[in-house]
């Protein structure tokens, strides 16, 4: 957090918002210790409308563009085992790559905003939809595979058919995390003028006066929370067979 | 799906299926897996390949649909070649069953059964009748087909397995150790359940087995392998047992030689316990002294008729009465000939879940009682055991 880079980043970044806030009124100042005041929440509950959509914006493409690219990976490397090692090193990688010196890595090239933001968010999705994606098409039973096989199932029918089918829960279980994550660490972008929840959660004022903080945070972890929870509904109807086991 | 759907050799019912100089020699090995195989197999029948681990059994097998391909040589169904099809349309007129079953999870049991019609393009009405009408053929709730696999036993979905090859009515089935994952009890019902079944429906099936006793109950026919694919004998299960071409099947067939005695030998042939016979409205106290003799071992009197025709076993509170009434209180169970073979005999009476049953000559007169007992005092004796070759015990391993 003391990190000389962030502190810089911040200064410049997000000054703009900052000198905004701290002119306006504070009706709780005079209790600086409270950790929420409700009157300021109710008076600029609407300053968090924009954030909120830039934030499940970035979000979502993200998770989506990282979808797609880590699922392509995995299929492309299904049958072609040699592939799969380097592929997951590779992920690996870009994940290790702490997330402000990936943005600001970027910079020269993407330069500020959305785009560099994107770029980062998805890099990070792409290490555990990969994993996880081979992990499910590798728990598929052989037996299950060989019978398709036997009953003339082609190899196309055969992904398609049984293998992704069997793979959901993994894959799914996968797209989690990277949503939950994707959420949290989307309220760094602001650092890169890209716009979010993390509008509201860096700044000076902030730091004694921190109701902004909890609100924008109250709302990226709803949001966390229902994604996981559509995800899991999705998974559920997906996947009628898992369900009856206990039955 | 172009070309060759409804193909001109597909008369219904079976194939023949003929394997010439069929060879698969693996990349990398030094001696062919199948070398060289050449059988016939006739349209309408079992023929099982046995042998020990490693002979090339199944990978001979799997020539047939081409889950392994040829490297030379060929495999005939019908007339046709298997190496002008398209595989996959090839597969889906053969049946495949193999030992892990491999149902798919995640389709209910009327999906997994219509899973070659599918493919074939059935319309979901046509599936949905041909899943119940397999489902009753091999004794399963219709209920069950909205089940998923996981809800059902091991050999609930064995069946299914069998269900699902027989679904888009094979012209050859293919089985790879179907029965091998079971428990023996019931493997022992699902073998008889599949022999009623073909005879129903008479398909051309070849099944892989590394068990003798299999192989002698479920083949019309048996080829013997060893390695290589080789076949050192084909013949049928009688002539397997009664003349072995070789030692290497002696050996495979001999393993417990005795037991599968019992296959060529019949009832009259042993030495049958006498019944203590009781007839209607003869006094009961003259019945029990009969019983009381040191050298009878049935607890109970059989009931004859004036012609010594067994009616049933009297019970202890038939013995009740003064004398022996017309109807016996236990009913007769199976009753066998002195022609019977032995083998079905001791399958009548486990079948029958009785330890005695009452041997009949050809007027049904009662001439003995043929017990459990009987059968595994022989099956102990050292005549079973020692016969012409003392030495039988194959090593462990």
């Amino acid at each position: 957090m003391a990190s000389p880079l962030l502190l810089t980043a911040a200064g410049e970044v997000g000054g703009d918002f900052f000198r905004e806030r701290s002119s306006g009124t504070l009706p709780c100042q005079a209790q600086s210790s409270h950790l929420f005041c409700w009157d300021w929440a109710k008076e600029n509950i609407d300053r968090y409308g924009t954030p909120t959509v830039q934030h499940l914006e970035i979000v979502l493409l993200s998770v989506v563009i990282g979808f797609v690219v880590a699922f392509g990976l995995a299929l492309f490397a299904h049958r072609r085992r040699q592939l799969q090692p380097p592929l997951l090193a590779a992920t690996g990688i870009l994940y290790t790559i702490p997330s402000i010196a990936f943005f600001f890595l970027l910079l020269p090239i993407t330069g500020f905003g959305r785009d560099t933001a994107i770029i980062v968010l998805a890099a990070y999705t792409l290490q555990i939809i990969y994993r996880n994606t081979i992990l499910g098409l590798a728990n598929v039973p052989a037996s299950v595979k060989d019978a398709a096989r036997g009953m003339g199932l082609t190899n196309r029918q055969i992904l398609w058919q049984v293998e992704l089918p069997l793979a959901i829960p993994e894959i799914i279980a996968g797209l989690r995390v990277a949503v939950v994550s994707t959420i949290a660490i989307a309220t760094l972008v602001v650092f890169i003028n890209a716009g979010g929840l993390g509008t509201q959660i860096y700044g000076s004022g902030n730091l004694t006066f921190p109701t902004s903080i909890v609100i924008a945070m109250a709302i990226v972890m709803g949001m966390a929370l229902l994604f996981d929870l559509v995800l899991l509904t999705l998974q559920r109807l997906t996947t009628p067979w898992r369900r009856v086991r206990q039955a | 799906m172009p070309s060759g759907e409804s193909d001109a050799q597909s008369q219904p019912g079976a194939s023949s299926v003929r394997y010439e100089e069929t060879t698969k020699q693996y990349p990398g090995a030094s001696e062919p897996a199948v070398d060289s195989l050449t059988l016939e197999v006739p349209a309408g029948e079992i023929c099982v390949l046995v042998g020990p681990s490693g002979c090339g059994k199944t990978t001979a097998m799997r020539m047939v649909n081409r889950t392994v391909e040829i490297t030379s040589g060929d495999v005939l169904i019908g007339e046709r070649s298997v190496r002008d099809r398209e595989p996959a349309q090839l597969r889906r007129e053969i049946g495949y069953v193999i030992q892990q079953i491999g149902l798919f999870p995640h389709r209910t049991i009327t999906e997994n059964i219509g899973a070659v019609p599918q493919l074939l393009g059935w319309d979901k009405q046509r599936i949905r009748e041909r899943s119940a009408e397999l489902l009753e053929l091999i004794g399963l709730d219709p209920e069950l087909g909205d089940r998923y696999p996981a809800q059902l036993s091991g050999g609930q979905q064995q069946r299914v397995g069998v269900a699902r090859a027989l679904a888009a009515d094979p012209l050859v089935m293919l089985m790879d150790e179907p029965f091998g994952a079971i428990d023996p009890i019931n493997r022992e019902r699902l073998q008889n359940e599949f022999l009623r079944l073909q005879a129903e429906i008479r398909k051309t099936v070849l099944f892989v087995t590394h068990d003798i006793d299999e192989a002698i109950k479920m083949g019309d026919r048996i080829a013997v392998m060893r390695e290589g694919g080789r076949v050192e004998q084909y013949a049928t299960p009688a002539e397997l047992l009664m003349a072995p071409a070789n030692e290497f099947v002696e050996d495979f067939v001999g393993a417990d030689r005795a037991l599968k005695r019992l296959a060529l030998m019949r009832v009259g042939d042993i030495n049958l316990w006498e019944a203590p016979l009781a007839y209607v409205g003869q006094a009961t106290a003259e019945v029990r002294k009969k019983l009381a003799a040191p050298d009878v071992e049935i607890p109970y009197p059989l009931l004859v008729d004036s012609e010594r025709r067994p009616l049933g076993w009297l019970s202890e509170r038939d013995l009740g009465a003064d004398t022996v009434p017309q109807r016996p209180d236990s009913p007769l169970g199976p009753v066998l000939e002195r022609d019977d073979v032995m083998r079905d005999a001791l399958a009548d009476l486990l079948q029958g879940e009785s330890q005695y049953a009452p041997v009949v000559d050809h007027e049904g007169r009662i001439t003995g009682v043929l017990s459990v007992e009987i059968i595994s005092e022989f099956l102990a004796s050292p005549e079973a055991k020692s016969d012409e070759h003392p030495a039988v015990e194959r090593p462990h391993g």
